[in-house]
Protein backbone atom coordinates (compact mmCIF):
# COMPACT_ATOMS: atom_id res chain seq x y z
CA UNK A 1 0.00 0.00 0.00
CA UNK A 2 1.15 3.49 -0.71
CA UNK A 3 1.83 5.93 2.04
CA UNK A 4 -1.40 7.05 3.71
CA UNK A 5 -3.14 9.94 2.06
CA UNK A 6 -5.55 12.27 3.73
CA UNK A 7 -9.16 11.72 2.83
CA UNK A 8 -9.84 14.69 0.56
CA UNK A 9 -6.87 13.78 -1.59
CA UNK A 10 -8.01 10.19 -1.80
CA UNK A 11 -11.44 11.32 -2.87
CA UNK A 12 -9.88 13.62 -5.42
CA UNK A 13 -7.85 10.77 -6.80
CA UNK A 14 -10.89 8.55 -7.00
CA UNK A 15 -12.77 11.25 -8.85
CA UNK A 16 -9.88 11.46 -11.23
CA UNK A 17 -9.95 7.73 -11.77
CA UNK A 18 -13.62 7.64 -12.51
CA UNK A 19 -13.54 10.32 -15.08
CA UNK A 20 -10.37 9.18 -16.74
CA UNK A 21 -11.90 5.79 -17.27
CA UNK A 22 -15.42 6.63 -18.12
CA UNK A 23 -15.20 9.84 -20.05
CA UNK A 24 -12.61 12.43 -20.90
CA UNK A 25 -9.30 12.88 -19.18
CA UNK A 26 -9.05 14.74 -15.92
CA UNK A 27 -5.56 15.88 -16.80
CA UNK A 28 -7.22 19.24 -17.40
CA UNK A 29 -7.68 19.66 -13.66
CA UNK A 30 -5.02 20.74 -11.20
CA UNK A 31 -5.09 17.91 -8.72
CA UNK A 32 -2.58 19.64 -6.49
CA UNK A 33 -4.90 22.57 -5.88
CA UNK A 34 -8.19 22.79 -4.04
CA UNK A 35 -10.67 25.62 -4.25
CA UNK A 36 -13.51 26.01 -1.77
CA UNK A 37 -16.73 27.24 -3.31
CA UNK A 38 -19.59 28.43 -1.13
CA UNK A 39 -22.64 29.35 -3.09
CA UNK A 40 -26.08 28.47 -4.36
CA UNK A 41 -26.96 25.52 -6.54
CA UNK A 42 -28.36 26.64 -9.88
CA UNK A 43 -28.71 23.21 -11.48
CA UNK A 44 -28.04 19.57 -10.59
CA UNK A 45 -27.53 17.43 -13.68
CA UNK A 46 -27.94 13.82 -12.54
CA UNK A 47 -26.63 12.39 -15.79
CA UNK A 48 -24.17 9.99 -17.38
CA UNK A 49 -21.36 9.80 -17.95
CA UNK A 50 -20.97 12.38 -15.21
CA UNK A 51 -23.12 14.35 -12.87
CA UNK A 52 -22.67 18.13 -12.84
CA UNK A 53 -23.50 20.69 -10.20
CA UNK A 54 -23.80 24.29 -11.33
CA UNK A 55 -23.01 26.56 -8.41
CA UNK A 56 -23.29 30.36 -8.39
CA UNK A 57 -20.70 32.13 -6.25
CA UNK A 58 -20.92 35.81 -5.28
CA UNK A 59 -17.77 37.77 -4.47
CA UNK A 60 -17.40 40.69 -2.05
CA UNK A 61 -18.54 43.13 -4.71
CA UNK A 62 -21.65 41.20 -5.54
CA UNK A 63 -20.34 39.82 -8.81
CA UNK A 64 -21.68 36.37 -9.51
CA UNK A 65 -19.66 33.58 -11.09
CA UNK A 66 -21.14 30.27 -12.13
CA UNK A 67 -18.94 27.22 -11.57
CA UNK A 68 -19.40 23.82 -13.13
CA UNK A 69 -18.56 21.02 -10.70
CA UNK A 70 -18.06 17.58 -12.19
CA UNK A 71 -18.77 14.39 -10.21
CA UNK A 72 -18.91 10.67 -10.93
CA UNK A 73 -21.71 8.84 -12.70
CA UNK A 74 -25.12 8.55 -11.00
CA UNK A 75 -24.48 4.80 -10.72
CA UNK A 76 -21.32 5.31 -8.71
CA UNK A 77 -22.79 8.17 -6.72
CA UNK A 78 -25.90 6.19 -5.80
CA UNK A 79 -23.67 3.45 -4.41
CA UNK A 80 -21.80 5.94 -2.26
CA UNK A 81 -24.57 7.83 -0.54
CA UNK A 82 -25.95 10.17 -3.19
CA UNK A 83 -29.57 10.44 -4.30
CA UNK A 84 -31.10 12.35 -7.17
CA UNK A 85 -32.70 14.47 -4.46
CA UNK A 86 -29.45 15.21 -2.63
CA UNK A 87 -29.33 18.63 -4.27
CA UNK A 88 -31.83 21.01 -5.81
CA UNK A 89 -31.72 24.50 -7.21
CA UNK A 90 -31.48 27.07 -4.46
CA UNK A 91 -29.58 24.90 -1.98
CA UNK A 92 -26.62 26.53 -0.24
CA UNK A 93 -23.57 24.33 -0.44
CA UNK A 94 -19.83 24.37 0.12
CA UNK A 95 -17.88 22.39 -2.45
CA UNK A 96 -14.17 21.66 -2.51
CA UNK A 97 -12.93 21.14 -6.05
CA UNK A 98 -9.77 20.62 -8.05
CA UNK A 99 -9.96 23.54 -10.48
CA UNK A 100 -9.25 23.53 -14.19
CA UNK A 101 -5.66 24.27 -15.10
CA UNK A 102 -6.73 26.92 -17.60
CA UNK A 103 -8.46 29.07 -15.00
CA UNK A 104 -12.03 28.76 -16.20
CA UNK A 105 -14.59 28.34 -13.37
CA UNK A 106 -14.89 24.58 -13.49
CA UNK A 107 -13.70 21.89 -11.14
CA UNK A 108 -13.66 18.24 -10.21
CA UNK A 109 -15.54 17.61 -6.98
CA UNK A 110 -13.53 16.49 -3.96
CA UNK A 111 -16.15 16.90 -1.25
CA UNK A 112 -19.37 18.80 -0.88
CA UNK A 113 -21.18 19.87 2.25
CA UNK A 114 -24.93 20.00 1.75
CA UNK A 115 -27.28 22.45 3.42
CA UNK A 116 -28.09 19.92 6.15
CA UNK A 117 -24.42 19.35 6.92
CA UNK A 118 -24.11 16.04 5.07
CA UNK A 119 -20.70 15.62 3.47
CA UNK A 120 -20.48 13.60 0.27
CA UNK A 121 -17.65 12.65 -2.04
CA UNK A 122 -17.54 12.73 -5.83
CA UNK A 123 -18.99 9.26 -6.37
CA UNK A 124 -16.62 6.42 -6.98
CA UNK A 125 -16.26 2.66 -6.50
CA UNK A 126 -18.83 0.67 -4.50
CA UNK A 127 -17.83 0.06 -0.89
CA UNK A 128 -15.27 -2.75 -0.89
CA UNK A 129 -15.76 -6.15 0.72
CA UNK A 130 -12.91 -8.27 2.01
CA UNK A 131 -12.58 -11.77 0.64
CA UNK A 132 -14.71 -14.29 2.49
CA UNK A 133 -17.00 -11.67 4.01
CA UNK A 134 -20.12 -12.63 2.11
CA UNK B 1 -41.83 -13.88 0.69
CA UNK B 2 -45.03 -11.96 0.27
CA UNK B 3 -46.31 -10.06 -2.72
CA UNK B 4 -44.42 -6.82 -3.22
CA UNK B 5 -41.58 -7.75 -0.93
CA UNK B 6 -38.26 -6.68 -2.38
CA UNK B 7 -36.20 -9.39 -3.96
CA UNK B 8 -32.54 -9.84 -3.06
CA UNK B 9 -30.18 -8.19 -5.49
CA UNK B 10 -29.39 -11.39 -7.40
CA UNK B 11 -30.77 -14.64 -6.12
CA UNK B 12 -28.87 -16.65 -8.69
CA UNK B 13 -25.52 -15.22 -7.78
CA UNK B 14 -24.70 -16.89 -4.50
CA UNK B 15 -21.38 -18.68 -4.65
CA UNK B 16 -21.98 -22.38 -5.21
CA UNK B 17 -20.04 -24.97 -3.31
CA UNK B 18 -16.73 -25.82 -4.90
CA UNK B 19 -17.18 -28.61 -7.40
CA UNK B 20 -14.91 -31.50 -8.25
CA UNK B 21 -14.79 -33.82 -11.18
CA UNK B 22 -18.58 -34.03 -11.36
CA UNK B 23 -18.91 -30.40 -12.39
CA UNK B 24 -22.27 -29.66 -13.99
CA UNK B 25 -22.41 -28.56 -17.57
CA UNK B 26 -24.04 -25.16 -17.66
CA UNK B 27 -22.15 -22.00 -16.94
CA UNK B 28 -24.67 -21.14 -14.23
CA UNK B 29 -24.26 -24.49 -12.53
CA UNK B 30 -20.52 -23.99 -12.65
CA UNK B 31 -20.94 -20.66 -10.86
CA UNK B 32 -19.99 -18.56 -13.85
CA UNK B 33 -23.03 -16.29 -13.71
CA UNK B 34 -23.84 -13.34 -11.49
CA UNK B 35 -22.63 -9.84 -10.75
CA UNK B 36 -18.91 -9.35 -10.24
CA UNK B 37 -16.88 -6.26 -9.44
CA UNK B 38 -13.41 -5.85 -10.94
CA UNK B 39 -10.83 -5.90 -8.19
CA UNK B 40 -8.34 -3.15 -7.60
CA UNK B 41 -8.48 0.60 -7.26
CA UNK B 42 -6.27 3.35 -8.55
CA UNK B 43 -4.53 3.37 -5.20
CA UNK B 44 -4.10 -0.39 -5.18
CA UNK B 45 -4.58 -1.61 -8.73
CA UNK B 46 -3.34 -5.08 -7.84
CA UNK B 47 -6.48 -5.75 -5.80
CA UNK B 48 -6.34 -8.61 -3.33
CA UNK B 49 -2.79 -9.48 -2.32
CA UNK B 50 -3.37 -13.21 -2.67
CA UNK B 51 -4.84 -12.79 -6.14
CA UNK B 52 -3.14 -9.76 -7.66
CA UNK B 53 -4.03 -8.28 -11.02
CA UNK B 54 -1.06 -8.41 -13.36
CA UNK B 55 0.14 -4.94 -14.29
CA UNK B 56 0.64 -4.06 -17.91
CA UNK B 57 4.35 -4.01 -18.68
CA UNK B 58 5.96 -0.65 -18.02
CA UNK B 59 7.50 -0.84 -21.47
CA UNK B 60 4.97 -2.69 -23.62
CA UNK B 61 6.49 -4.61 -26.54
CA UNK B 62 5.07 -2.21 -29.08
CA UNK B 63 5.69 -2.48 -32.77
CA UNK B 64 6.41 0.92 -34.35
CA UNK B 65 2.73 1.11 -35.33
CA UNK B 66 1.65 0.20 -31.80
CA UNK B 67 3.92 2.79 -30.26
CA UNK B 68 2.63 5.43 -32.65
CA UNK B 69 -0.99 4.59 -31.86
CA UNK B 70 -0.28 4.63 -28.13
CA UNK B 71 1.34 8.03 -28.48
CA UNK B 72 -1.50 9.33 -30.64
CA UNK B 73 -4.03 8.30 -28.00
CA UNK B 74 -2.15 10.20 -25.32
CA UNK B 75 -3.57 13.31 -26.97
CA UNK B 76 -6.96 13.42 -25.37
CA UNK B 77 -8.52 14.93 -28.43
CA UNK B 78 -7.73 11.83 -30.41
CA UNK B 79 -10.15 9.39 -28.94
CA UNK B 80 -13.91 9.28 -28.63
CA UNK B 81 -14.65 9.55 -24.95
CA UNK B 82 -17.73 7.35 -25.04
CA UNK B 83 -16.36 4.77 -27.45
CA UNK B 84 -16.74 1.17 -26.28
CA UNK B 85 -13.63 -0.35 -24.84
CA UNK B 86 -13.52 -3.58 -26.80
CA UNK B 87 -12.88 -6.95 -25.19
CA UNK B 88 -9.65 -5.95 -23.49
CA UNK B 89 -10.85 -2.75 -21.85
CA UNK B 90 -14.18 -4.48 -21.17
CA UNK B 91 -12.34 -6.84 -18.85
CA UNK B 92 -9.68 -4.41 -17.73
CA UNK B 93 -10.87 -1.78 -15.34
CA UNK B 94 -10.47 -1.20 -11.65
CA UNK B 95 -13.55 -1.66 -9.51
CA UNK B 96 -15.72 1.27 -10.49
CA UNK B 97 -18.42 -0.49 -12.48
CA UNK B 98 -19.62 -4.08 -12.09
CA UNK B 99 -19.98 -6.68 -14.79
CA UNK B 100 -22.72 -9.29 -15.05
CA UNK B 101 -22.42 -12.74 -16.57
CA UNK B 102 -25.72 -14.03 -17.92
CA UNK B 103 -26.33 -17.38 -19.58
CA UNK B 104 -28.71 -18.20 -22.37
CA UNK B 105 -28.83 -21.54 -24.18
CA UNK B 106 -25.55 -21.91 -26.01
CA UNK B 107 -24.07 -18.61 -24.96
CA UNK B 108 -22.67 -16.66 -22.07
CA UNK B 109 -23.09 -12.89 -22.10
CA UNK B 110 -20.81 -10.51 -20.25
CA UNK B 111 -22.20 -7.06 -19.74
CA UNK B 112 -20.07 -4.29 -18.36
CA UNK B 113 -22.20 -1.66 -16.68
CA UNK B 114 -20.35 1.27 -18.21
CA UNK B 115 -20.86 0.03 -21.74
CA UNK B 116 -23.90 -0.24 -23.90
CA UNK B 117 -22.44 -3.30 -25.59
CA UNK B 118 -22.13 -6.84 -24.35
CA UNK B 119 -19.62 -9.59 -25.04
CA UNK B 120 -21.49 -12.59 -26.40
CA UNK B 121 -19.56 -15.84 -26.04
CA UNK B 122 -20.94 -18.76 -28.02
CA UNK B 123 -20.70 -22.05 -26.14
CA UNK B 124 -22.50 -24.19 -28.72
CA UNK B 125 -19.39 -25.52 -30.40
CA UNK B 126 -19.38 -23.18 -33.37
CA UNK B 127 -16.18 -21.80 -34.86
CA UNK B 128 -15.47 -18.21 -35.84
CA UNK B 129 -16.81 -17.21 -39.24
CA UNK B 130 -14.25 -17.20 -42.05
CA UNK B 131 -12.11 -14.06 -42.13
CA UNK B 132 -13.86 -12.70 -45.19
CA UNK B 133 -17.30 -13.19 -43.67
CA UNK B 134 -16.73 -11.94 -40.14
CA UNK B 135 -18.36 -8.64 -39.29
CA UNK B 136 -15.81 -6.58 -37.41
CA UNK B 137 -17.29 -5.19 -34.21
CA UNK B 138 -16.13 -3.39 -31.08
CA UNK B 139 -16.12 -6.55 -28.95
CA UNK B 140 -15.40 -9.02 -31.73
CA UNK B 141 -16.61 -12.59 -32.15
CA UNK B 142 -16.10 -14.90 -29.20
CA UNK B 143 -16.42 -18.65 -28.86
CA UNK B 144 -15.91 -20.59 -25.65
CA UNK B 145 -15.07 -24.16 -24.72
CA UNK B 146 -14.65 -25.85 -21.38
CA UNK B 147 -11.27 -27.20 -20.38
CA UNK B 148 -12.26 -28.94 -17.17
CA UNK B 149 -13.36 -26.15 -14.87
CA UNK B 150 -11.75 -23.49 -17.06
CA UNK B 151 -13.72 -21.61 -19.69
CA UNK B 152 -11.46 -20.86 -22.65
CA UNK B 153 -12.70 -17.96 -24.75
CA UNK B 154 -11.25 -17.13 -28.14
CA UNK B 155 -11.99 -13.72 -29.64
CA UNK B 156 -11.24 -12.30 -33.09
CA UNK B 157 -13.00 -9.88 -35.40
CA UNK B 158 -12.59 -6.64 -33.48
CA UNK B 159 -12.70 -3.38 -35.38
CA UNK B 160 -9.50 -1.89 -33.94
CA UNK B 161 -11.21 1.34 -32.96
CA UNK B 162 -12.02 0.52 -29.34
CA UNK B 163 -11.01 2.88 -26.61
CA UNK B 164 -7.61 1.80 -25.34
CA UNK B 165 -6.90 0.79 -21.80
CA UNK B 166 -4.57 3.25 -20.15
CA UNK B 167 -2.37 3.11 -17.10
CA UNK B 168 -5.32 3.08 -14.76
CA UNK B 169 -5.86 -0.36 -13.35
CA UNK B 170 -2.41 -1.48 -14.27
CA UNK B 171 0.72 -0.03 -12.80
CA UNK B 172 -0.14 3.63 -12.84
CA UNK B 173 0.18 6.04 -9.98
CA UNK B 174 -2.15 8.99 -9.73
CA UNK B 175 0.57 11.46 -10.57
CA UNK B 176 1.29 9.66 -13.80
CA UNK B 177 -2.26 8.93 -14.76
CA UNK B 178 -1.91 10.56 -18.10
CA UNK B 179 1.71 9.84 -18.82
CA UNK B 180 1.53 6.05 -18.75
CA UNK B 181 1.14 4.52 -22.17
CA UNK B 182 -2.17 3.69 -23.67
CA UNK B 183 -2.57 0.05 -24.62
CA UNK B 184 -4.38 -0.01 -27.94
CA UNK B 185 -5.32 -3.18 -29.79
CA UNK B 186 -5.80 -3.35 -33.53
CA UNK B 187 -8.20 -5.19 -35.79
CA UNK B 188 -5.62 -8.01 -35.83
CA UNK B 189 -6.30 -8.78 -32.18
CA UNK B 190 -6.52 -12.43 -31.23
CA UNK B 191 -7.51 -12.62 -27.60
CA UNK B 192 -7.51 -15.90 -25.70
CA UNK B 193 -8.92 -15.88 -22.19
CA UNK B 194 -8.96 -18.58 -19.57
CA UNK B 195 -11.68 -17.95 -17.00
CA UNK B 196 -11.76 -19.89 -13.75
CA UNK B 197 -13.22 -19.48 -10.28
CA UNK B 198 -10.78 -19.23 -7.40
CA UNK B 199 -10.84 -18.22 -3.73
CA UNK B 200 -13.68 -20.58 -2.87
CA UNK B 201 -15.51 -19.48 -6.01
CA UNK B 202 -15.61 -15.85 -4.87
CA UNK B 203 -13.21 -14.57 -7.52
CA UNK B 204 -13.43 -14.93 -11.26
CA UNK B 205 -9.97 -15.00 -12.79
CA UNK B 206 -9.51 -13.88 -16.39
CA UNK B 207 -6.11 -14.75 -17.79
CA UNK B 208 -5.84 -12.80 -21.02
CA UNK B 209 -3.33 -13.60 -23.72
CA UNK B 210 -3.26 -10.65 -26.07
CA UNK B 211 -1.84 -11.45 -29.48
CA UNK B 212 -1.79 -8.51 -31.84
CA UNK B 213 1.04 -8.56 -34.39
CA UNK B 214 0.16 -5.11 -35.70
CA UNK B 215 0.75 -3.41 -32.35
CA UNK B 216 2.82 -5.83 -30.23
CA UNK B 217 5.93 -7.82 -31.09
CA UNK B 218 5.06 -10.56 -28.64
CA UNK B 219 2.11 -11.83 -26.69
CA UNK B 220 1.08 -9.95 -23.56
CA UNK B 221 -0.36 -12.12 -20.79
CA UNK B 222 -2.35 -10.48 -18.01
CA UNK B 223 -4.52 -11.74 -15.20
CA UNK B 224 -7.42 -9.73 -13.90
CA UNK B 225 -9.80 -10.66 -11.11
CA UNK B 226 -13.48 -9.97 -10.44
CA UNK B 227 -15.10 -10.40 -7.04
CA UNK B 228 -18.56 -11.92 -6.82
CA UNK B 229 -20.84 -9.19 -5.48
CA UNK B 230 -24.48 -10.34 -5.24
CA UNK B 231 -25.14 -7.25 -3.14
CA UNK B 232 -24.72 -4.99 -6.18
CA UNK B 233 -27.47 -4.42 -8.72
CA UNK B 234 -26.43 -3.58 -12.24
CA UNK B 235 -27.69 -0.20 -13.38
CA UNK B 236 -28.22 1.36 -16.77
CA UNK B 237 -25.48 3.55 -18.17
CA UNK B 238 -25.79 5.56 -21.37
CA UNK B 239 -22.56 7.45 -21.79
CA UNK B 240 -23.90 9.91 -24.33
CA UNK B 241 -26.58 11.33 -22.04
CA UNK B 242 -24.72 14.50 -21.12
CA UNK B 243 -21.49 14.67 -23.11
CA UNK B 244 -20.21 17.93 -21.70
CA UNK B 245 -16.58 18.53 -22.42
CA UNK B 246 -16.07 21.64 -20.38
Amino acid sequence: MRAPLHLPLVLAVLATTSTALAHHSFAVFDRTKKVTLTGTVKDFQWTNPHTWIQVVIADDKGNATEWGVECGSPNMMARTGWKKTSLKAGDRVTAVVNPLLDGRPNGSLVTITLADGTVLGPGDAPPPKPLGAQ
Amino acid sequence: MGCGAPLPADQTAKAPPATGSSAPKTAAERGFTGVFLPTGTLEEPAGFAQWPNTPWPKSPPFTPAGAAESQRLNDHGNFTACAPGGPVFHMWEVGLFPIQLLEAPGQLVIQREASGLVRRIYLDGRAHPPDDEIVATWNGHSVGTWDGDVLVVDTVGTNGRARAANGVGSNAKPSSLDSDPRFPVSDALHLVERFRLVANNELLEDEMTIEDPKYYTEKVVLKHYFQRRPDIDMLEYFCGDNPRRD
